[in-house]
């Protein structure tokens, strides 16, 4: 067809090709049973915690679709990209390679970029019509009177596409140095637990080893879970998704001598590691969840912004601590972005902190700034930030007995409404369990009975 | 005043190719000239393919160079010149025969301008495709996918077209239809360098051809040519190769 741009050309092939993949249509089949599980448990437990059928509710301002809903549906995607989806990917190169398209296309006016990016566009709409069981979960969510806060969905729906774009360069990458199918496979997978790995070894020992663990898909799913956006996350995690095409496209590219291969390799890696330390660099972080969970109230960040030297925490608390989680999240996680620095050394030495000898200062944080120090055992907020004004010799903003701060206008994240929701999931099941699979099917059949 | 010789269309000059310890090519030389039937002949494992992928650029050579039309042809370059056909791929094989042809035609929307390409239409009844044109590719028998294949080579409008072992999988009848086919092509500006383990077909297919063994180069020329080289004062294809290896 004349007039049609050769790039459009490229794309149809790569749908085409997506749509013939029997992994796609596999994906497709299980991504609906396996998010509705994933709704349909979470609207139980919502419910249940909103007290449905008269029974004892939680307090409603814990109550949050982010964490009660959103988060688990979702969950269902986090499963599908690490396991289905990169055999997806994998099979849009290694099936050009095994069968000698590769070569004939290697021949042809357009370029391996060209055609790599049609591939990962191809990869990505394919993604987004397998989030369609995701988008109905919203739909029926709202339809069941649910809240919905359009900055923390579209902020979680940004993290799983970029989970999605990490995966794709990963396995692309392992189908392009691979000899076939399989090794791509077993190579990607092997990335995957490598950084479960690396998340579970780095997990509360502070230093470059958790900043690096920190960029995991996992870390850095969470974080997006958590309602926050961070610039860092973005930047790095999009980096190392294209860098996994860059790498394909050095290896597809036919006719270089594995010695010129490896040298560009090596010299992407150098680019890549240069950008990632500057990704990592970025200090900006947005917190969008409803409830600003992620931040201390307006007073309080007033307060701490008065602060001008950088803050040094050392913390006697082993990675298996609950504490530790706490302090990191809610106290550490939160001064890291309002004040210029925060570096943090965790000196417990064993792993779950019940074998710490008697000397070791287990259960102790220190605060050292300006030359001061202070001791706290506390995790809880008020405490800690009552501690840091004391130690910075900064007036700590007003609170009423109540424990809210009085700026006007303000509200503390616990007092915010809460969205309790006491339904039954009607209807969910029918659509995951039987309908989206039976649609899938009868498309499936349907497309490959035509073609055949 | 004498008259310039214009350059080959394509010459290739000491060009080796080892893999690990043994060599497939070893300081093969030869040259292509414009609008010649240019066969490559040589028993498997000779290094015919390895010799292709090396001109395509699809394979780094240890050493040796290309030119075309008395230019240094680099490898990455080469596609703008030329095309090879490899021989026993099934590319896309979920997708309709039609399809992959207009994909081929789409991608060479812009040629060049080197010569003019036939439409699928013509293509198709050439090699009798019509029947199959919806047939995905991967049903197709090795004939009907070897047909599939040629034309689309013969789709692409590079002014030089190497494909590799074009006849295999054919029928009598196929192959001689198929070599009439493609003896019209260089009619329409086109080179054609095929490789051809049937010395037979080769003997009646090439205008000149180059005798490939152990990844040498060991005799080139019209088929009296070859002959005196070998020193025979008659003899077919076969006999000559024999009494040059």
């Amino acid at each position: 067809m004349p007039g049609v741009p050769r790039f459009a050309w490229l794309l149809s092939k790569e749908f085409r090709e997506l749509l013939a993949s029997r992994a796609f249509w596999l994906l497709l089949l299980m991504i609906g049973p396996l998010a509705g599980h994933g709704f349909i448990t979470a609207v139980d437990i919502y419910a249940e915690a909103s007290g449905i059928h008269g029974g004892p509710a939680a307090l409603s301002q814990g109550l949050s679709p982010l964490d009660g809903m959103l988060v688990p549906t979702f969950g269902a995607y986090d499963l599908a990209v690490t396991l289905l989806f990169p055999f997806v990917a994998i099979r849009l190169i290694s099936a050009e390679k095994a069968s000698g398209a590769w070569k004939l296309m290697l021949q042809s006016p357009a370029s391996v970029a060209a055609m790599l990016a049609a591939k990962c566009i191809a990869l990505l709409a394919g993604w987004l019509l397998a989030w369609t069981p995701g988008f109905a979960a919203l739909v029926l969510w709202k339809l069941y009177g649910g809240s919905l806060y359009a900055p923390e969905v579209l902020n979680l729906l940004l993290g799983h596409l970029l989970r999605v774009v990490l995966s794709a360069g990963v396995a692309v990458a392992a189908a392009a140095i691979a000899t076939g199918a399989a090794s791509a496979a077993i190579a990607t997978l092997g990335f995957i637990v490598g950084t479960w790995a690396l998340d579970f070894i780095a997990a509360g020992r502070g230093g470059w080893l958790q900043k690096l663990a920190s960029y995991t898909p996992a870390s850095g799913l969470r974080i997006f879970e958590q309602g926050l956006l961070r610039g860092s996350t973005v930047a790095v995690t999009l980096t190392l998704g294209i860098a996994g095409f860059a790498l394909a496209g050095i290896w597809l590219t036919e006719g270089r001598r594995l010695s010129t291969r490896l040298v560009r390799s090596a010299g992407l890696a150098l680019l890549l590691a240069l950008t990632l330390w500057g990704g990592s660099l970025l200090r900006g972080t947005w917190d969008v969840s409803e409830n600003r969970r992620n931040s201390f109230p307006v007073a309080d960040e007033a307060a701490l912004r008065q602060i001008r030297q950088p803050l040094a925490v050392t913390v006697f608390l082993s990675p298996e601590d609950p504490r530790l989680m706490d302090l990191d999240r809610n106290i550490l996680g939160k001064l890291s972005r309002i004040l210029p620095a925060v570096n943090v050394t965790y000196a417990a030495h064993t792993r779950s902190g019940l074998f710490e000898a008697a000397g070791d200062h287990y259960g102790e944080v220190w605060y050292h700034l300006a030359g001061r120090q202070a001791m706290s055992r506390s995790t809880t907020e008020p405490i800690v930030l009552d501690t840091l004004y004391q130690l910075a010799r900064v007036p700590p903003p007003v609170r009423a007995e109540t424990g809210s701060v009085t700026a006007a206008g303000e509200f503390p994240a616990w007092r915010t409404a809460g969205h309790p929701l006491a339904v039954e999931p009607r209807g969910a099941a029918w659509l995951y369990y039987a309908l989206w699979p039976l649609a899938v099917v009868a498309a499936g059949w349907m497309y490959f009975r035509i073609r055949s | 005043m004498p008259i310039e010789t214009p350059p080959p269309l394509l010459s290739a000059k000491a060009i080796s190719k080892r893999f690990g310890p043994n060599f497939a090519l070893r300081n093969t030389a030869f040259s292509v000239r414009e609008n010649e039937v240019l066969g490559l002949i040589g028993p498997n494992g000779s290094g015919k393919t390895t010799l292709f992928e090396c001109l395509a650029g699809l394979l780094p050579t240890d050493s040796g160079e290309v030119a075309f039309r008395g230019r240094a042809l680099a490898p990455a370059h080469r596609k703008q010149s030329l095309f090879y056909l490899p021989d026993g791929i099934r590319p896309w094989a979920a997708q309709p025969v039609y399809w992959i042809l207009s994909f081929f035609e789409a991608l060479y929307t812009k040629p060049s301008g080197h010569g003019v390409r036939p439409s699928i239409t013509d293509l198709a009844a050439a090699l009798k495709l019509e029947a199959l044109m919806k047939s995905r590719v991967g049903s197709l028998s090795k004939g009907e996918a070897k047909r599939v294949l040629l034309a689309l080579g013969l789709l692409t409008p590079h002014p030089l077209l190497l494909l590799d072992e074009p006849f295999d999988g054919l029928d009598f009848r196929q192959t001689r239809d198929v070599m009439a086919l493609l003896r019209s092509v260089p009619l329409a500006g086109r080179t054609l360098f095929v490789s051809i383990h049937q010395l037979v077909d080769a003997a009646r297919m090439c205008d000149r051809l180059v005798l490939l063994s152990r990844g040498q180069v060991v005799g080139e020329g019209t088929l009296p040519e070859l002959r005196a080289q070998a020193g025979l004062a008659e003899g077919g294809l076969e006999e000559i190769f024999l009494a040059l290896t």
